[in-house]
C-alpha cells in the first residue's frame, strides 16, 4: 500500500505528469466553458466535427514533436502537404489515385530527407532551411497545378470504384469514428511507444538535450536527426493524401498557415523548442486544446480577428511555458519574488 | 310563402356550398403545408464569408447582416471561409451542427462546390453560391461578361465623343491566374469596346498585360510596356479592377503621357471613386458590383427558397457603371464636397 502511494506521489511530482495534469485541466476548462455557451459543444456530432478539423494538424504534430524533441524544426510541413496534394489531382488521370499517393509518400520522404540533409550535414539553420523550403514546394505546387484547383474526379466514368474508395480514406468510419481520426490517434499510439520504449526514441530526447554528449556517447546524430525529418515530410505527405480525399480536390493553396498551429500545439503540449524534452500526450492535449477552443469559438461566430487573438495568445502562452520552464526568465520571477518577500518583511 | 321557400332553397344551397367550400379548401391547406416542409414562421442562415481580409467581401457581411435584420425573422449565423476549401467544409458541417435552415456560402474555388453540396443535400439544407458556383446550389453573383461590356460601352462612347472616335492602342490589364471569371470581365470590356468605337484599335496593337491583381504590378508593366508604343499615340486601358487601373494611370503620368491616355475598370471600390472625381482624371469610371447590396437579393431569396416559392438558378447582381457624372447618386455619403456642387472636369463625359 506505502509502495503504491510514494509510486503515485513521484508519479505526480514528475514534470511531464505535473504538466499534462495542467493541461487536462485546461482542457477541461476549456471545454466546461464552450459547452455552458453553447449546447451544441459537447454533442456527439460537433465532437467529431472537432476531431475532423484537427486531424491535418495532429497529424504533424506527432512527428514534429518527435523533430523537435531532436532539437530540429520543419517549416515546410503545411507547403508539403499541399504539394503533395497536387501529385495525386495531377497523377489521377495516368497512373491512378493510390499511385499517386504512393509517390506522395516518398516526394514527402524526400522533402524531409533534402530537409534533414541541409540542416544536418550542410549545417544550414533549420529555420531557413525548412522555410525555403515552404516557399519553392508552394511556388511547386501553383506551378504543377497552374495555380488551379485540381479536382478529384472520375471524368471518365470508368474507375468508380478507385475513387470511392480513396474517398473511404476520409469518409469512411469504423465504430462510428471517422478514418482520419482514428489514423491521428493511431499515430500518436505508435509515437507515444517510439518515443517510451525504443532506443530511437531514446536517442532523440538524448540528442536534442545535450548534442555534444550524444556524440561522445557514440549516438550518429545526423542519422538520427535525418530520420526525423524524414519521418516529418511523411507525416506532411500523409496529412495531404487525407485532405484531398476530404475535399474530392488538390488545392496549391491547401493546409494555409498550419506548420504555426503545429508549433502552437507542440510547444503548448511542453515541447522545448530547445529540444530535449517533450511528450506526446501532451502534443495529443495541446491539438485538442486548440482544436476546442477555435471548434467553441465558431459555434458562437466569434469573428475571425478574434479567433485570430485567441490562437495568438495561447501561441504566446505556450512559448511562455516553454521559456519558464527553460528557467529564461527567472529575471521576472526573481525580481517578482524579490518584490513579495521585501513586502512580506518590511 | 314564396320568399320562404327561396330562403329555404337559398340556405340549403349556401351551406351545402359552404361545406364543399370548407372540405375542398381544408385539404388543399394541408397540402400546402405538407408541400413546403421546410417553411417556418422564422429562419437561421448561416453565412460564410469568402474571408473577412478585403473590404468587398467585408461589406458583402454587412449587407447580409443588414438584410437578414431587416427581413425581421431571420437569425444570420456567420462563419470565415479564409479562403480555404476545408475551412468552407468544417463551416459547412459547423452549420449543419447548429441546425441552420439554409446556408449562403462564398468559397472560394468550384472544386470544393462537391463535397460542400453533398453534405448540405444529405440534410436537406438549400445553398446559396456566391461568385462560385456549386452543382444544387442556387447562383447569386456578378454576371462578369456584361459587367466587362457595360464599362466597354462607355469607354467607347467617351472616345467617340472625344477622340474622333479612334484610340491608337490598347493595353489590356488582365488576371491570367485566376481563371476563367476574370476573364469573362476582360473579354466583355475587350469586344464591347471593338463593336461601339467608331473605328476599332488594330490587333496588333492590343497588349496584353499581366496585372497580378496589384497595383504596383499594373504600374511596372505599363511602364514597361509604354516606350513601345508610339510617343502621341492615344491609348485606352482596360483593367481588372481599380487598383490596377490606378497604377496604369500611375505609369502614364510618370512618363508624361497622362493626356493621351484613359481608363476604365472595375469594381468602383473607394480608391476608384477618389481618382474618377478628381479634375481631369483619367480614369473615366468603374463597373460597380455593390457588395453592400447582395444581402438584399440574397436574404428574400433564401427565404422564398425555404417558403418553396420559385427562384431562379441564377441571380444577378444589378451592375452599374459610375463615373464621376454619377457616384453622387449612389455614393452621396463617400464625397460630400464633390457631391454639394463640384465644377465638372475639361473634357464632359470623361
Amino acid at each position: 500500500m506505502n509502495t503504491r502511494r510514494r509510486w503515485l506521489e513521484r508519479g505526480l511530482r514528475s514534470t511531464d505528469v505535473q504538466e499534462v495534469l495542467a493541461l487536462v485541466i485546461m482542457l477541461v476548462l476549456i471545454m466546461l466553458l464552450m459547452s455552458q455557451a453553447s449546447n451544441l459543444f459537447l454533442t456527439p456530432r460537433n465532437l467529431t466535427n472537432l476531431l475532423m478539423d484537427t486531424t491535418t494538424v495532429g497529424i504533424i504534430a506527432v512527428f514534429s514533436t518527435m523533430l523537435m524533441i531532436s532539437r530540429g524544426l520543419d517549416l515546410s510541413v503545411a507547403a508539403a502537404a499541399a504539394f503533395c496534394g497536387i501529385l495525386i489531382g495531377r497523377m489521377q488521370e495516368t497512373n491512378g489515385l493510390w499511385a499517386g499517393a504512393v509517390v506522395a509518400i516518398g516526394a514527402g520522404g524526400l522533402i524531409g530527407l533534402i530537409n534533414g540533409f541541409l540542416v544536418t550535414y550542410v549545417g544550414i539553420n533549420p529555420l531557413i532551411t525548412t522555410l525555403g523550403m515552404l516557399s519553392m514546394l508552394r511556388g511547386l505546387a501553383f506551378v504543377l497545378s497552374d495555380g488551379l484547383t485540381i479536382p478529384v474526379f472520375d471524368l471518365t466514368g470508368q474507375r468508380m470504384d478507385e475513387y470511392l474508395a480513396f474517398a473511404q480514406l476520409a469518409e469512411g468510419r469504423a465504430a462510428g469514428i471517422p478514418y482520419p481520426i482514428l489514423i491521428m490517434l493511431g499515430l500518436f499510439l505508435i509515437g507515444l511507444i517510439v518515443l517510451r520504449s525504443t532506443s530511437y526514441g531514446r536517442a532523440l530526447y538524448a540528442i536534442g538535450g545535450n548534442e555534444e554528449a550524444s556524440v561522445l556517447a557514440g549516438l550518429s546524430v545526423k542519422r538520427y536527426r535525418m530520420t526525423a525529418y524524414i519521418l516529418s515530410g511523411i507525416s506532411a505527405a500523409l496529412a495531404g493524401i487525407l485532405l484531398t480525399a476530404r475535399l474530392y480536390a488538390a488545392d496549391p493553396r491547401a493546409a494555409p498557415n498550419i506548420e504555426l498551429t503545429v508549433i502552437t500545439a507542440v510547444v503548448l503540449g511542453g515541447t522545448s523548442l530547445s529540444g530535449g524534452q517533450g511528450n506526446l500526450f501532451g502534443t495529443l492535449l495541446g491539438v485538442l486544446i486548440i482544436g476546442a477552443l477555435l471548434n467553441g469559438l465558431k459555434l458562437q461566430s466569434v469573428s475571425t480577428e478574434m479567433q485570430n487573438i485567441a490562437q495568438g495568445l495561447v501561441l504566446m502562452l505556450a512559448v511562455a511555458i516553454d521559456q519558464v520552464r527553460q528557467g529564461r526568465v527567472m529575471f521576472g520571477l526573481g525580481t517578482l519574488r524579490r518584490w513579495v518577500q521585501r513586502k512580506s518583511t518590511g | 310563402m314564396f320568399n320562404k321557400r327561396l330562403l329555404t332553397v337559398f340556405l340549403i344551397t349556401a351551406i351545402v356550398f359552404g361545406a364543399f367550400g370548407a372540405l375542398a379548401l381544408r385539404p388543399a391547406a394541408v397540402v400546402a403545408q405538407d408541400s413546403c416542409p421546410t417553411q417556418k414562421d422564422s429562419y437561421v442562415i448561416g453565412f460564410a464569408n469568402l474571408t473577412e481580409d478585403i473590404d468587398f467581401t467585408k461589406l458583402v457581411r454587412e449587407g447580409m447582416v443588414s438584410a437578414a435584420e431587416a427581413a425581421g425573422n431571420v437569425e444570420l449565423i456567420l462563419a470565415d471561409n479564409k479562403l480555404d476549401g476545408a475551412t468552407a467544409l468544417s463551416n459547412t458541417e459547423n452549420f449543419i451542427t447548429q441546425g441552420v435552415d439554409g446556408i449562403v456560402h462564398f468559397q472560394t474555388d468550384a472544386a470544393f462546390g462537391n463535397v460542400i453540396m453533398a453534405r448540405s443535400r444529405a440534410e436537406g439544407i438549400p445553398v446559396i453560391a456566391i461568385d462560385i458556383p456549386m452543382p444544387g446550389a442556387t447562383f447569386f453573383g456578378a454576371d462578369n461578361y456584361y459587367a466587362g461590356q457595360l464599362a466597354g460601352e462607355a469607354l467607347a462612347a467617351w472616345v467617340n465623343e472625344n477622340w474622333g472616335g479612334q484610340a491608337d492602342a490598347m493595353l489590356v490589364l488582365e488576371l491570367p491566374q485566376s481563371g476563367p471569371v476574370p476573364a469573362a470581365r476582360m473579354q466583355g470590356m475587350l469586344e464591347s469596346y471593338q463593336a461601339n468605337v467608331q473605328t476599332p484599335v488594330a490587333e496588333d496593337q492590343i497588349y496584353r498585360l499581366d496585372s497580378k491583381n496589384t497595383q504596383e504590378e499594373s504600374f511596372r508593366v505599363v511602364s514597361d510596356t509604354l516606350p513601345a508604343i508610339p510617343e502621341d499615340s492615344k491609348i485606352v486601358a482596360i483593367t481588372i479592377n481599380d487598383g490596377t487601373a490606378l497604377g496604369v494611370i500611375a505609369a502614364a503620368e510618370a512618363a508624361g503621357r497622362a493626356e493621351n491616355i484613359i481608363v476604365v475598370g472595375q469594381n468602383a471600390d473607394t480608391s476608384g471613386q477618389e481618382e474618377m472625381i478628381k479634375p481631369n482624371s483619367r480614369y473615366l469610371g468603374a463597373t460597380a458590383y455593390f457588395p453592400e447590396k447582395y444581402g438584399d437579393k440574397i436574404i428574400p431569396a433564401m427565404i422564398d427558397i425555404l417558403e418553396c416559392r420559385p427562384v431562379p438558378p441564377s441571380i444577378f447582381v444589378d451592375h452599374i457603371f459610375i463615373s464621376k457624372d454619377n457616384v453622387c447618386d449612389f455614393y452621396p455619403d463617400n464625397w460630400p464636397e464633390f457631391c454639394g456642387g463640384a465644377e465638372a472636369t475639361p473634357e464632359s463625359g470623361g
